[in-house]
């Protein structure tokens, strides 16, 4: 399809976990507070399943930065949270290896009334992206190095 | 009847379906524009709008649409999916398809709403959001929801007069009972009241008449000293274990212990205003009306009982049980106000309501005149709003960071009540009440407003942020407190009350539960209150299957308010456990076989006992190793989904293919 | 089955808000529920509403999927447009008499395709917006209507026969008359419901004469958006109002109209509509005149200082008179009690009167419950067990018996279920 001739705006990802992060994207909902409107959140039961391969594939396709809204203590799922903070850490790793700026992937936990933490993070992945730039710019030019 | 078959997703027929949402998407979202996009979709049979797609008619073009296009998937765009999800996936199985052929696309909460500053981007984020949930439904399974059998066995946490109703109500349906309670005593808070309102009826006769329902019934077992200490499991199957302290003397003792006992602490019944016995009785007829040591502040010293000196042991013990639900009503305490705030704990003639309570019913008879600490009281202050509807920048948080923001329902009322029945008894002394507003809400509770306005009460209004203040009055002045303040009913006129004795209507506060919160993860309001999952829709349950709130551990509520809500949650206990099994959502791990090789891999990083072990198996006459997922154990983390090496593991309705579709679509560049 | 007579474990009378929740709770626990529900749809009040407090859902959002539920519930039947004649005890059950209104629409036919209602020429006030907009008499009763069937107003129909020569499938019926239905029950629950207090009521608040002073239910209608105009105008002369004001406790808290006790909701919807108006007319001045802001339920308080937070004024006064000027503009005489109780006159663009609740109906004669003087349903026991009644086996609920709003509703319905489900099961044990 057509690009669109509006300003190319940076795409965030939220994988935001039933019972924190997306139930708190629920209740900024109900606050009717503000955000931008380049965020794409999808909810997950947690996020522990997603290996390193699914993030370094999302940024190839031209994701800018994921915020990984998971609920930390308050998980229901025993261990998901520490599973999902090794999947995120090896994540990192990959990431250096292939040039992405680590500033892309954002672990935070999110709680079901977090609705400053929400915006906190959404407003900060913002400003990092308008900071970095594109992914496939980045991605690119380390193509370029090799 | 349902269709098992699993198209393939260049056979999918979708039907996709976008809400107006009465305006609440439609005001911000071009719903047309993205319907209009969406039949651009290749596997999209249709797109259409409605006003509301949860109303009745809503759902029936739904299962029309699927019925006369053959559609054999669904995508609708709506509000969250923790509303309406599992309605519509009623609609579909009536339409039949499999109801796992539905995907719930959140436009309200996280579209319109949040983007009402920008309705162009909201209106792509809808399209984008849109075409991610088309690529998830073209990759949908079908799904069978899990039976499991339910145990029916209900546990009830706490003894006051919510958990008591639910109980009992519970037990009318026939359902086995366990109610526990952290005290050795029944009763709870209203066991602390004097009179109620609007009957006039005396607290404890009240009570003890559903105490003694409860008690009777032979569904209901009562373990008194008694907490939760560990659950595992889920609805219709927790395992839970509870720890019970001993009451330290038997029926044998009990009695000679309580005389003989010399060791006194203040009594928490009468909130500090007298002292009890550390083996005691928290107050005449209560139950069980065996006395019970005060472990906290037993000193360990023997006591001679008939000669012989015998030291109090708490003899704990734990037990375990298999529980179907459970019923959360924890209770309130009233709001302790920091000493010095209103003179509280600095300046002996202020107290708070419920103290003042207790002071009138401790009194020895009708004494003809009312005296506090000795001296004869001739004039009231009472102050409202003492801990609730604190302001942002204007009252200090509380220790724990929160805002008493919330009015606390019933304080206004019961002061009314009590200044009432104060003046019948003693007409000759003068009451001041400073209030913001008078909040006599109930059908029965204006006339106590309209009563003490007869009986002469004074009334003085303050502003919110503008509260009174109590302080010592100067040696040798007629009265020893001085509420000052200002008035807004006479225009903001300075005044300066003289007072015998000032009544602090102190709200309400939940009673700390953290221990549960962390154990059951459920969750707590901003308020500290324990939170429903929607005030409206399901008022009385948690976001955890099987566990339901009760009285005023969820919100301030007066007696009939928590009586109501304990009903109702006794309602919900019922519909869950009358039929003896549960359903629950499909959303556990499923091993591909073809793809396993029995790498372990999964086991692991498994948290969950006999959620996925490995089995041996024949394949292609040779003995391997195989995962194998016990469904009911599986609680579809994921874990195991990240750490197979051979993405042999999904989880069911979540595979990790699936939000790669969905990440595919949300890259796509969208012309609009 | 003979469709004259019925058995059922429960009846539900009323199939509002708290009506449908005790049969959905009862239907949910596998007993049998007949719900009587004296209009044409099943809905109340509730589905009038525009958005609802404190969380600002659209009101259909919540009643429709619950209307839905209980048509979908295969343990409920809905007995739409029918009226309890009589109650009569029958062991520790009872058997109910019902009228069930003629149509004149075939019911098991009508699929609510509306063509019938394209083809009428009658219009008539509709009822469903106050009569403030307009219907046809031969109609499906509003969009979201459970059952979703036609029901025609033989009072204005001119029998010209358009409506039966467009309906595809012959169900209108002009014969059709009144049936009598026989319902054996167990267990019976009364949830009438509420009326608003009548805007006429008060001869100082103009008796319902001025044109541009309206009730809060009307509000409600202008606020839905599924109302008559979608958007929120004068009355009088379709100007969009430039300042409104609210006057509270006009129907409760007032002796002289016999209505003394709180209403309870007032308050809340007052300050909810409010904002809705400061949503859709950003440049309005909205006041609120109140004597006692009473916003005592969860999430209220909050609610109330969001409000104050957006601009709306709210004024500590007594409305003592409201009349209006030669361009119909309504003008308040308030006291201004918080500045030295001086008497003022105020010209505002509209007037809302916040109305009370009064009940519906008083189900005293026909089924023996104790009312209290007002026709509310009084409790034997209103702490311990407020949904029941002096009669064994008849519980009562939500705004029958008592002001309430929705979500204090709701639990009184579950609770009353509850009740009623372990009347059930100690009447069939023997006990």
């Amino acid at each position: 399809m057509n690009e669109t001739t509006t300003t190319k705006e940076p795409k965030i990802l939220i994988l935001a976990t039933l019972s924190g992060g997306y139930a708190g994207a629920d209740y900024v909902g109900q606050q009717h507070l503000n955000y931008s409107t380049n965020t794409s959140i999808l909810p997950v039961r947690c996020p522990s399943m997603f290996s390193t391969e699914f993030y370094i594939k999302a940024f190839e396709k031209g994701i800018d930065g994921i915020i990984v809204m998971y609920s930390g203590t308050d998980s229901p799922f025993k261990g998901g949270p520490e599973r999902t903070a090794v999947m995120v850490d090896q994540t990192y790793k990959k990431m250096g290896e292939l040039g992405i700026n680590i500033k892309r992937l954002k672990l935070a936990a999110i709680c079901t009334v977090c609705k400053k933490p929400f915006l906190k993070q959404v407003n900060e992945m913002n400003e990092t992206l308008n900071e970095i730039g594109f992914v496939q710019d980045e991605l690119a030019d380390q193509g370029k190095d090799k | 009847m349902t269709e098992k078959t699993n198209p393939k997703p260049e056979e999918t027929k979708i039907g996709v379906y976008v809400c107006y949402c009465g305006g609440n998407i439609s005001d911000v979202v071009d719903v047309e524009k993205v319907a209009e996009k969406m039949r651009e979709h290749p596997n999209v049979t249709i797109a259409r709008t409605d006003m509301s797609m949860c109303s009745d008619a809503g759902q029936s073009i739904v299962e029309n649409d699927i019925k006369e296009l053959g559609l054999n998937r669904v995508v609708i765009g709506a509000c969250a999916p923790s509303l309406h999800e599992h309605t519509f996936r009623g609609t579909v199985a009536r339409g039949g398809l499999n109801p796992y052929f539905f995907h719930h696309v959140g436009l309200r909460e996280q579209d319109s709403w949040v983007h009402s500053n920008n309705p162009g981007g909201a209106t792509e984020k809808a399209i984008r959001l849109m075409y991610a949930g088309i690529a998830k439904a073209n990759l949908l399974k079908p799904l069978d929801m899990i039976k499991l059998k339910a145990e029916r066995h209900a546990l009830v946490i706490g003894g006051g007069v919510a958990g008591l109703r639910a109980a009992y109500d519970i037990a009318g349906r026939g359902i086995n009972v366990t109610l526990i309670e952290k005290t050795p005593f029944l009763g709870g808070r209203m066991a602390q009241l004097e009179t109620v309102f609007p009957t006039g009826n005396n607290a404890r006769e009240d009570l003890h008449s559903l105490i003694n329902e409860v008690r009777t019934h032979p569904l209901i077992t009562i373990h008194t000293l008694s907490e939760l200490v560990n659950i595992r499991g889920y609805i219709g199957n927790y395992d839970v274990q509870i720890r019970s302290q001993s009451r330290g003397v038997s029926g044998d003792n009990a009695e000679a212990a309580l005389a003989a006992c010399t060791q006194e602490v203040p009594d928490d019944f009468n909130y500090g205003l007298t002292k009890r016995k550390v083996v005691y009785r928290a107050y005449e007829g209560c139950f069980p009306s065996t006395p019970a040591v005060d472990w906290e502040h037993y000193d360990g010293k023997p006591i001679e009982i008939d000669g012989q000196k015998v030291i109090f042991e708490n003899k704990k013990k734990t037990f375990d049980l298999r529980i179907g639900a459970i019923v959360i009503a924890t209770g309130f305490q009233p709001y302790e106000p920091p000493r010095g705030d209103y003179g509280y704990d600095e300046l002996p003639e202020v107290v708070t309501l419920p103290q003042f309570i207790r002071h009138m019913g401790l009194r020895d008879g009708n004494v003809g005149e009312l005296t506090w600490k000795g001296h004869p009281v001739r004039d009231i202050a009472a102050i409202h709003c003492v801990g609730s509807r604190h302001l942002a920048g204007v009252h200090e948080p509380q220790p724990d960071g929160i805002l008493n923001n919330y009015c606390s329902r019933v304080c206004c009322t019961a002061t009314l009540h009590q200044v009432n029945e104060l003046l019948d008894e003693y007409p000759n002394i003068n009451v001041y009440d400073f209030y913001e507003d008078i909040r006599t809400y109930g059908l029965e509770h204006e006339s106590y407003y309209t009563e003490a306005s007869k009986k002469m009460v004074r009334f003085l209004r303050f502003h919110g942020d503008q509260r009174p203040e109590v302080v010592a009055a100067p040696e040798g002045d007629t009265h020893p407190v001085l509420v000052k303040g200002k008035d807004y009913l006479t225009n903001g006129l300075e005044v300066e009350v003289p007072v015998d004795l000032v009544i602090l209507a102190v709200g309400m506060v939940p009673r700390p539960v953290d221990d549960l919160v962390d154990m059951m993860k459920i969750p707590k309001g901003d308020d500290r209150f324990l939170l429903e999952v929607h005030p409206k829709l399901r008022p009385v349950e948690t976001p955890v299957p099987g566990i339901v709130l009760a009285g005023t551990a969820q919100s301030p509520m007066n007696i009939q308010e928590s009586c109501n809500a304990a009903s109702a949650a006794a309602a919900k206990v019922a519909v869950l456990l009358a039929a003896g099994q549960v359903e629950l959502d499909p959303y556990v791990a499923n091993v591909d076989l073809d793809k396993c090789e029995g790498t372990g891999a999964c086991i692991e990083v498994c948290e969950y006992e006999d959620a996925i072990v490995l089995e041996t198996m024949t394949v292609e006459g040779k003995e391997v190793q195989r995962a194998v997922v016990t469904p009911a154990n599986c609680s579809g983390c994921g874990n195991c989904v990240s750490a197979c090496p051979h993405h042999a593991i999904d989880v069911q309705g979540w595979e990790v293919a699936h939000y790669e579709a969905m990440v595919d679509a949300i890259t796509m560049e969208v012309e609009i | 089955m003979d469709e004259n007579k019925l058995k059922a474990d429960a009846l539900v009378v009323g199939g509002g808000i708290a009506g449908m929740q005790s049969a959905l709770d009862l239907a949910d626990q596998g007993y049998q529920v007949i719900l009587v529900e004296k209009e044409p749809s099943i809905g109340g009040k509730m589905i009038m509403l525009s958005k609802v407090f404190p969380t600002l859902d659209c009101a259909s959002c919540i009643t429709t999927p619950k209307m839905s539920a209980v048509a979908n519930n295969k343990n409920i039947r809905i007995l739409s447009y029918s009226e309890i004649q009589s109650i009569q005890k029958n062991g520790s059950g009872f058997i109910a008499n019902v009228l069930k209104k003629p149509r004149f629409v075939v019911e098991e036919t009508c699929t609510g395709c509306r063509l019938c209602e394209y083809a009428c020429p009658v219009d008539i006030p509709n009822p469903f917006d106050l009569n403030i907009g307009a219907i046809r008499a031969v109609r499906v009763p509003f969009s979201t209507a459970v059952p979703q069937i036609a029901v025609l107003d033989m009072d204005n129909c001119i029998l010209c026969g358009k409506c039966a020569r467009a309906c595809p499938v012959d169900s209108i019926d002009f014969l059709q008359t009144e049936k009598e239905v026989e319902i054996e029950v167990d267990t019976l629950i009364i949830a009438t419901g509420f009326e608003t207090t009548p805007i006429d009521a008060k001869k100082e608040y103009g008796n319902g004469k001025l044109h541009n002073v309206i009730d809060g239910l009307i509000m409600e209608r202008l606020l839905a958006p599924t109302g008559p105009y979608a958007r929120v105008i004068r009355p009088g002369d379709g100007k969009e109002p430039e300042s409104i004001a609210y006057v509270q406790c006009a129907g409760s808290r007032d002796e002289t109209l016999g209505v003394p006790y709180c209403s309870r909701i007032c308050c809340m919807y007052a300050i909810k509509q409010a904002m809705l108006i400061a949503g859709s007319l950003p440049m309005a001045d909205i006041t609120i005149y109140y004597m006692d802001i009473r916003t005592f339920g969860k999430g209220y308080e909050q609610f109330y200082q969001n409000a104050q937070a957006m601009g709306i004024e709210f004024v500590k006064g007594k409305v003592a008179k409201i009349s209006e000027d030669e361009n119909q503009n309504p003008v308040v005489r308030v006291e201004l009690i918080d500045e030295n109780s001086q008497i003022i006159e105020r010209t505002h663009d509209m007037i809302v009167l916040s109305v009370g609740m009064i009940p519906k109906y008083n189900p005293s004669q026909v089924y023996g419950v104790n009312v209290d003087e007002f026709g509310f349903v009084k409790s034997p026991t209103p702490n311990l067990s407020s949904t029941k009644t002096n009669q064994p086996g008849i519980f009562a609920t939500g705004a029958s018996t008592g002001p309430m709003d929705i979500v204090d509703s709701i639990n009184s319905a579950s609770a009353a279920a509850s009740s009623a489900a372990s009347y059930l099961e100690s009447v069939r044990n023997g006990k």
